[in-house]
């Protein structure tokens, strides 16, 4: 389903070079998780993925269903299934939820061929989501994550991917700044959301939410790469023993980070 | 606040103007015309070099050339109906280029105590001769001086003692499309008493593509216990000038809270002040511009604070496309011993073209030293993040601009609260941010 090969992307405004050749598949069905120390290049690889405008490639390629996402806009790439939980969710005074949602599911729905919903219709359908992630209804006529606490926000990204439904989901450190039982929660409705047919990549600092959501892979980043790939066994080892033995392991050829 | 040199005096347009009033025979405001006449003698027009019109361009006034009412071969107005709104169906005021239109008005639904009239009918009233142009504070301004001098008719509103409006007032002033440029001189009284209430909805709006000049001088008297809600709406013409002043005097415990929206004129300078006039007050000057083009929109505002415990807002928003320039200067007085005073005022500018221009000059004089005034004045273009966040959601870079937009500009009129002028506002900030998502405005945001 996602095949990064040889990655490389700069700061398009600074030149400063993040990732330096990081390579990664994901078939569907697969849950992924990507660790690693702050500043080791695993949000970038999130945004670049979803196609954020900070980011220029300057190395390697995105396929997604075998062709080349790199021409495409951040709305293509949602438009073709890709779904980005942000780690800092972008607040939007005005705009209701249930706005942004109709508007987003309906586009995301003409494209990939599913059936466009009418307001009413819309409504139901997402009544039944708001379950998922122990919602309050009252939720859905407020402005896009305004005046929304930090557990709020990333509650909703799942909410929001709970509406969308996208074949392949990037969680950009969607645990940081949950509680337990947000968490719980949160990890919950990822897990009823996923199934054989998509794909979800889980960035995250801490083993905590692979108690959780259990990967059927693991990947370390150091230095804008892929130092180490295993099962899940491998966050366990990461938290033991944390990842000091493994940048030793990514600077052994004396080139990277 | 420099005033009009005097050595600069030379004869204005108003003054040609001036020497063949439309009604010579009509008598009723002898006074206020020849206090108007003083005036206008004594006053310069405005330049740049003066600190408040530094910013403005006054060439669509200077380098028009006017012709009086007579001779500007002004078309008949049509199609009026589709701009009277339901809620007032028995509470509305029309006024053609400044003068009043019986047929089109309609003014029996307002319930006991309240006079909603032309004021030409009232040159007896006792309310009338009390405030009529008494209550005008607008010193070194030849346009009140013309207005002054030559308006024949106007809207007159007043509550008796506990009056309450069964219905908003619907003050619509339209403008008809004319062979020459022209101007016209609306003017408007409000007088609501103690404990009245009532809500007006003052239209402008230019019925051709046309230019013309509109100078519409409105008076406010807000006594003990009363409530104002005035929404201002300016659908001018694309080639209009459009200078108002409007002032409200707010006595205690009253509330006068006003919005105004500003589309249309080529070149609009508004003037709104209020005026506290004893302690407990509360009052809004909210506004909301939306220009593209070559459009200027100035907005020079004065909340005058003299007394303690009042409560003021000021939100002015500001959407600028094309070439357009928005002004903003908000002053904000806080008399010495005036405490205990909560003032607010934000002025936030979103730019959408590489050739717009925004000026804005938050103006805080504070004498007093037990206030809360909070202001901010921004200038910005839509936040990246904003655009990628909807972008990921699946919306293309247009259609998430136009939902910013719109979000921005909605929150000003969110207190619009007759439902037909909230629906119709609604309509027209959708209208502007579809017009303005195409391609033409595109801004890279990077």
């Amino acid at each position: 389903m996602l095949e990064i090969k040889n990655l490389h992307a700069t700061v398009e405004s600074e030149g400063t070079e993040i990732l330096k050749g990081v390579n990664l598949t994901v078939q569907k069905g697969e849950i992924h998780a990507i660790m690693g120390p702050n500043g080791s290049g695993k949000s970038t690889l999130a945004k670049v993925v979803a196609g954020h405008p900070d980011y220029e490639i300057t190395g390697g390629d995105i396929l997604y269903n075998g062709e080349s996402i790199l021409e495409l806009d951040p709305d293509e790439r949602a438009h073709a299934g890709i779904f980005l939980a942000f780690q800092y969710p972008v607040e939007v005074p005005g705009v209701t939820n249930t706005t942004l949602l109709r508007e987003s599911y309906n586009t995301i729905a003409a494209s990939r061929g599913r059936e466009e919903l009418d307001p009413l219709e819309f409504d139901d359908y997402i009544k039944e989501k708001l379950d998922l992630v122990e919602m309050n209804p009252d939720f859905l006529g407020r402005s896009v994550n305004t005046g929304f606490s930090g557990g709020e926000k990333k509650r909703n990204e799942i909410f929001q991917m709970a509406v969308l439904q996208p074949a392949l989901s990037l969680l950009d450190e969607t645990d940081s700044g949950l509680d337990i039982d947000a968490l719980r929660i949160v990890a919950d409705g990822i897990n009823k959301l996923h199934g054989n047919e998509d794909a979800v990549v889980l960035i995250t600092h801490y083993q905590r939410l692979l108690n959780y959501i259990v990967p059927d892979f693991v990947h370390v980043m150091i230095g804008g790469r892929i130092a180490k790939s295993g099962g899940k066994e491998l966050a366990l080892e990461l938290e033991e023993k944390g990842y000091d033995w493994l940048e030793s392991l990514a600077t052994v050829n004396g080139e990277a980070k | 606040m420099t005033a009009a040199h005097p050595t600069r005096i030379e004869p204005s347009i108003f003054h040609r103007l001036a020497m063949h009033s439309p009604d010579p025979e009509n008598r009723l405001w002898t006074g206020i015309r020849e206090k108007s006449m003083m005036k206008l003698n004594s006053t310069g027009f405005p330049h740049r070099k003066i600190e408040e019109w530094r910013f403005t361009d006054l060439k669509p006034i200077t380098r028009t050339e006017f012709s009086g009412m007579d001779k500007a071969g002004i078309k008949p107005a049509a199609g009026i109906e589709q701009y009277f709104i339901p809620e007032s169906d028995r509470s509305r005021l029309v006024f053609i280029n400044g003068r009043f239109y019986e047929n089109f008005s309609s003014i029996g639904g307002l319930g006991k105590g309240v006079t909603v009239g032309n004021l030409r009918n009232y040159p007896k009233s006792k309310i009338v001769q009390d405030y009529l142009n008494k209550l005008v504070n607008y010193e070194g301004d030849i346009f009140t001086a013309y207005n002054g001098l030559m308006f024949e008719d106007g809207a007159f509103i007043h509550l008796e003692k506990g009056a309450k409006a069964e219905a908003p007032v619907q003050v619509l002033n339209l403008y008809t499309d004319s062979e020459k440029p022209f101007i016209a001189n609306p003017r408007m009284l409000v007088v609501a008493e103690e404990e009245s209430d009532v809500t007006i909805i003052e239209d402008h709006i230019g019925l051709g593509q046309n230019c013309y000049m509109t100078i519409p001088v409105c008076e406010v008297k807000v006594k003990q216990k009363a409530h104002i809600h005035h929404v201002r709406i300016q659908r001018d013409s694309i080639e209009a000038i459009h200078m108002s002043r409007p002032i409200a005097y707010v006595e205690k415990n009253s509330e006068y809270h006003s919005y105004t929206i500003t589309l249309g004129a080529k070149l609009s300078r508004n003037e709104p002040r209020v005026i506290q006039e004893d302690e407990e007050v509360d009052f809004t000057l909210d506004g909301l511009v939306l220009i593209d083009g070559e459009q200027i929109a100035d907005t020079h505002s004065v909340m005058d604070h003299r007394f303690s415990h009042a409560n003021s807002h000021q939100l002015h928003k500001v959407v600028v496309n094309g070439r357009a320039h928005s002004i903003f200067n908000g002053k904000i007085f806080v008399r010495r011993d005036a405490q205990k005073i909560d003032s607010f005022q934000e002025n936030r500018n979103l730019l959408l073209s590489l050739d717009g221009l925004v000026n804005t000059k938050p103006q805080l004089e504070i004498f007093a030293d037990d206030v809360l005034c909070s202001h901010g004045a921004t200038i910005g273009n839509f936040d990246p993040e904003e655009v990628f966040y909807l972008q990921s959601r699946g919306m293309t870079e247009e259609k998430a601009k136009e939902v910013l937009t719109y979000a921005f500009a909605l929150e000003t009129i969110e207190n619009v609260k007759v439902d037909s002028v909230h629906k119709l506002l609604v309509e027209e900030v959708y209208r502007y941010t579809k017009a303005n998502s195409t391609p033409k405005a595109k801004v890279t945001v990077s």
